[in-house]
């Protein structure tokens, strides 16, 4: 186990080597000129050039590339070329927003579709069946922006339960924290545990009809027993797999509901970097999640290994 | 009073009626065998003991095991019962274990689950329980897990986890089908010494009429949900009341009638096969070590003459597959090199369009071997776009149904799904699919291995005849060595991915010469032997 856990750690390294060449190479074929762009269109040429050598855009390309590792490495993002403020400040102030909501709609997710899909296995065809999985179809089929704007109808503006939009953020304490994210967290969880559930249940009701079930009946064990025993551990590959990806598109893809609540997340933040073509904000943030979504990945990894021996190996 | 007493026994699925009026009983310490195809019912009477059927299954009559009836029992009664007094075993070792749990803990759980006793306690029975199955602590510890071990070594453990608690009777459905005949062998006297141990009866479900003949005091025939003959073993074989007993003890022994002006030409050789070797990668361990390779095919050399049959055959894994698709060019070879009827498929490359176009195969598995959304017409002709001029229109048509006419089948199934057809049937299309560009040579690798005996026995007489009649030859790859004896004019064994032996096949099987093929041929089971065996302990 430990020594798969290091190759896979290996493996987890090159790939971030690689990634970091394609995303720095391919942020520089990206056609605008950051500095023209930051000075703009009356800027006379000199100007323009003063503030490329200003930046550092007229060094050679790996020269660039190994001080942008370099900074990396030491924490050091760069400087925003809109915002005129180091990078990492900027990410600092919203990874506390996107992670915490990640999790907790991940969290969600996970606390739903588990029990739910479970429970649609074990029976189905009957009506409980039907009727889950017509509500994950619904749960799939809607946007989750809608749900979030139908959550801050009832909860918001009628209920005043919670709040309509923004984020206290954390110095106000755990709960209140908590609090403010819930609702756009919900909103993200609820088609991502339709989707979960849906997984579940149809990888469970593979397993449940492999032949080591039947063998565990044969043994004595009841319909549940065999489930929980057998059919439960096996059924979890696919469904990881899926938890990987959704924490992934978690972190970045919230962008929309981050609108709808007025969140200050990092979704906002790489969207707010393209559209005023602040490409080192860009490389940085989209290296940043290259490197949770494969950290994820790997995460993801040592979990197969841990449900199924066969991937111990250090394969 | 007997041990498991089954009187006029139904079963019902949805409006299917699966059994009939079953009786059946059996005596502790006594081995029943039931026989029958696929389908006629043997697997759901076992099910039926084990109250373990399909849901929408409605059965009626009685089984009484010890007296008590299973009928009556609820769900949870017979959870306390099943693995405590009756026990199963599987036809599929290599599924039939939990991938995620060592052995130990799959044994240890037959026990933790009905008595109430420690992990330790469970785990200490666990482990003399392997001992009993011949699987000792140092070479199969209890957290091996199942990928660890052989197809052998699984269905023991299956075997362990199944008398744990030695239970009263025990349920074999196929336990060898999916076993080399050497384990076979070595998995039946296991049961055997188990019976003798234990006193404990056994129900053995086969298709296999030399393993019952073999091991069984009693048998029952089944066919359509009905038990058609049942009896003490020695007088159901040698009296044979019933006309399918006869059919199916006839189909097993069958031996396809061969032309008399059939010519074997052994100057005018249509395969070649030189110093061929196939080496396979194994899996890569490291990003930057050349991952190592395992040989799975040895300078392996022979050749076949126009018209003839010749026999491959070998263990599972003896490189016997891997060969057959080192000659269709499927892989690509290491070195050696391959002459067929003038066309020549060299190492490291593939095969031309004209080679191609000089052989057919066709393979074991009846039910993947086609698309499922194409017409048998298209499924058929596929092989037309060999070459180079294909047929078109209405001439290709009377092509394809000249084709499946050749091989029993009607003009009118060329426009069917190949959903529409039995295992039998699709082998048939099977076969006129690789026949319809007339090649000399089709390879039939497992061709007849998933049929049943009636079925195999009339694909036979089919190969043989096209063969005759058409001068085509065959290599035919199988693991059962009765039907290699039966259709082929010479037999290669090859073993670890080396020929150990070469001959006519009445030579060969009659008078092995090589230690292995002598291990395979005592292995494999043979009714005759049995059967005199048998009469020889009465008298």
């Amino acid at each position: 186990m430990l020594v798969f856990i290091l190759k896979r750690s290996i493996s987890l390294l090159l790939t971030l080597i690689a990634a970091s060449f394609v995303i720095f190479f391919v942020i520089e074929v990206v056609p605008g000129d950051p500095a023209s762009f930051m000075m703009g269109f009356e800027a006379s040429p000199e100007a323009v050039e003063a503030l490329r050598e200003q930046l550092g855009l007229n060094a050679p390309l790996w020269e660039r590339y190994l001080s942008w590792i370099v900074g990396l490495l030491q924490g050091d993002f760069g400087t925003s070329y809109t915002y005129k403020v180091p990078i990492s400040d900027l990410i600092a102030d919203r990874i506390w927003v996107s992670l915490p909501l990640a999790a907790f709609a991940l969290t969600l997710s996970i606390l739903i579709a588990f029990p739910v899909g479970v429970l649609a296995a074990a029976k189905r065809n009957s009506a409980t069946d039907v009727s889950i999985m017509g509500a994950t179809q619904l749960g799939i089929a809607i946007p989750n922006f809608w749900f979030a704007m139908i959550l801050v109808l009832i909860f918001a503006i009628q209920n005043r339960w919670f709040s309509a939009g923004g984020f206290p953020g954390w110095d106000e304490g755990f709960w209140v924290g908590v609090k403010g994210l819930t609702l756009p967290a919900i909103s993200l969880a609820l088609p991502q545990a339709s989707i979960l559930a849906r997984v579940m249940r149809s990888s469970l009701l593979d397993t449940l009809d492999e032949d080591y079930v039947r063998t565990a009946r044969a043994k004595g064990l009841s319909r549940r027993q065999a489930l929980w025993r057998h059919a439960l551990r096996n059924a979890m590959i696919p469904v990881l797999t899926i938890i990987g990806l959704q924490f992934s598109f978690l972190m970045a893809g919230s962008v929309i509901i981050e609108r709808v609540f007025f969140l200050p997340g990092i979704g906002s933040l790489v969207f707010l970097g393209i559209t005023q073509r602040d490409l080192i904000v860009v490389k940085s943030v989209v290296m940043l999640l290259v490197f949770a979504v494969i950290v994820v990945t790997f995460l993801v990894d040592v979990a197969y290994a841990f449900v199924d021996p066969r991937l111990r190996k250090g394969r | 009073m007997s041990l498991l007493t089954i009187k006029d026994l139904s079963l019902k699925i949805g409006d299917a009626e699966i059994l009939r009026d079953i009786d059946l009983s059996i005596n502790g310490g006594e081995i029943l065998g039931i026989i029958g195809e696929s389908g006629s019912g043997k697997s759901m009477s076992a099910l039926s003991i084990m109250q373990l059927l399909p849901s929408g299954s409605v059965t009626g009559g009685s089984i009484k095991l010890n007296g008590v009836e299973l009928l009556d029992k609820s769900e949870e009664e017979m959870c306390s019962l099943r693995g405590r007094d009756i026990g199963m075993i599987f036809q599929e070792p290599m599924t039939a274990l939990n991938p995620v749990k060592t052995i130990g803990d799959q044994v240890a759980e037959t026990v933790l689950v009905h008595d109430n006793v420690s992990r330790e306690e469970a785990m200490k029975i666990a482990r003399s329980t392997l001992d009993r199955v011949e699987l000792p602590a140092d070479q199969f510890p209890l957290n091996r897990y199942p990928h660890e071990l052989s197809g052998g070594q699984r269905q023991r453990v299956v075997i362990a986890m199944a008398i744990a608690l030695q239970p009263n009777l025990l349920i074999a459905d196929e336990p060898t089908t999916a076993l080399d005949v050497t384990t076979q062998a070595q998995i039946l006297s296991l049961l055997q010494k188990l019976v003798d141990e234990d006193g404990m009866g056994l129900i053995l479900i086969t298709h296999d009429l030399a393993v019952v003949a073999d091991l069984a005091d009693h048998i029952a025939i089944m066919q359509n949900g009905v038990v058609v003959e049942a009896g003490e073993t020695l007088s159901v074989f040698r009296e044979m009341k019933h006309e399918y007993t006869r059919t199916l003890f006839a189909a097993s022994n069958h031996v396809p009638k061969r032309d008399e002006r059939r010519h074997v030409s052994k100057d005018e050789v249509i395969l070649s096969v030189e110093d061929v070797v196939r080496d396979y990668p194994v899996k890569r361990t490291s990003l930057f070590k050349k991952p190592g390779v395992f040989r799975a095919v040895d300078n392996v050399s022979f050749s076949i003459g126009r018209g003839e049959n010749l026999g491959l055959v070998g263990e599972r894994g003896c490189g016997k597959s891997t060969l057959s698709r080192a000659i269709l060019a499927l892989d690509k070879m290491q070195a050696g090199v391959v002459h067929l009827d003038g066309e020549i498929i060299s190492a490291g490359e593939g095969a031309s369009r004209a080679a191609r176009r000089k052989m057919q195969v066709v393979f074991q598995d009846p039910y993947g071997s086609f698309n499922p959304r194409h017409r048998v017409d298209k499924l058929v002709s596929e092989p037309f776009y060999l070459l180079d001029a294909p047929p078109k229109g209405a001439e290709r048509r009377l092509l394809v149904e000249r084709a499946l006419e050749n091989v029993g089948m009607l003009a009118s199934d060329a426009d069917k799904y190949i959903h529409e057809f039995s295992g039998g049937q699709r082998q048939r299309i099977a076969i006129a699919r690789a026949l319809i560009i007339e090649p000399p040579l089709i390879i039939l690798d497992e061709a007849v291995s998933a049929l049943d005996v009636s079925i195999r026995a009339q694909i036979l007489d089919l190969l043989a005849e096209l063969s005759d009649r058409l001068g085509i030859s065959y290599l035919f790859i199988s693991h059962d060595l009765s039907v290699v004896r039966a259709i082929t004019d010479r037999v290669l064994v090859m073993k670890d991915g080396v020929i150990v032996e070469v001959g006519k096949s009445e030579d060969v099987f009659r008078n092995p010469q090589h230690p292995y093929t002598k291990q395979l041929i005592a292995a494999a089971p043979d009714i005759e032997q049995a059967l005199a065996a048998r009469e020889k302990r009465i008298n």
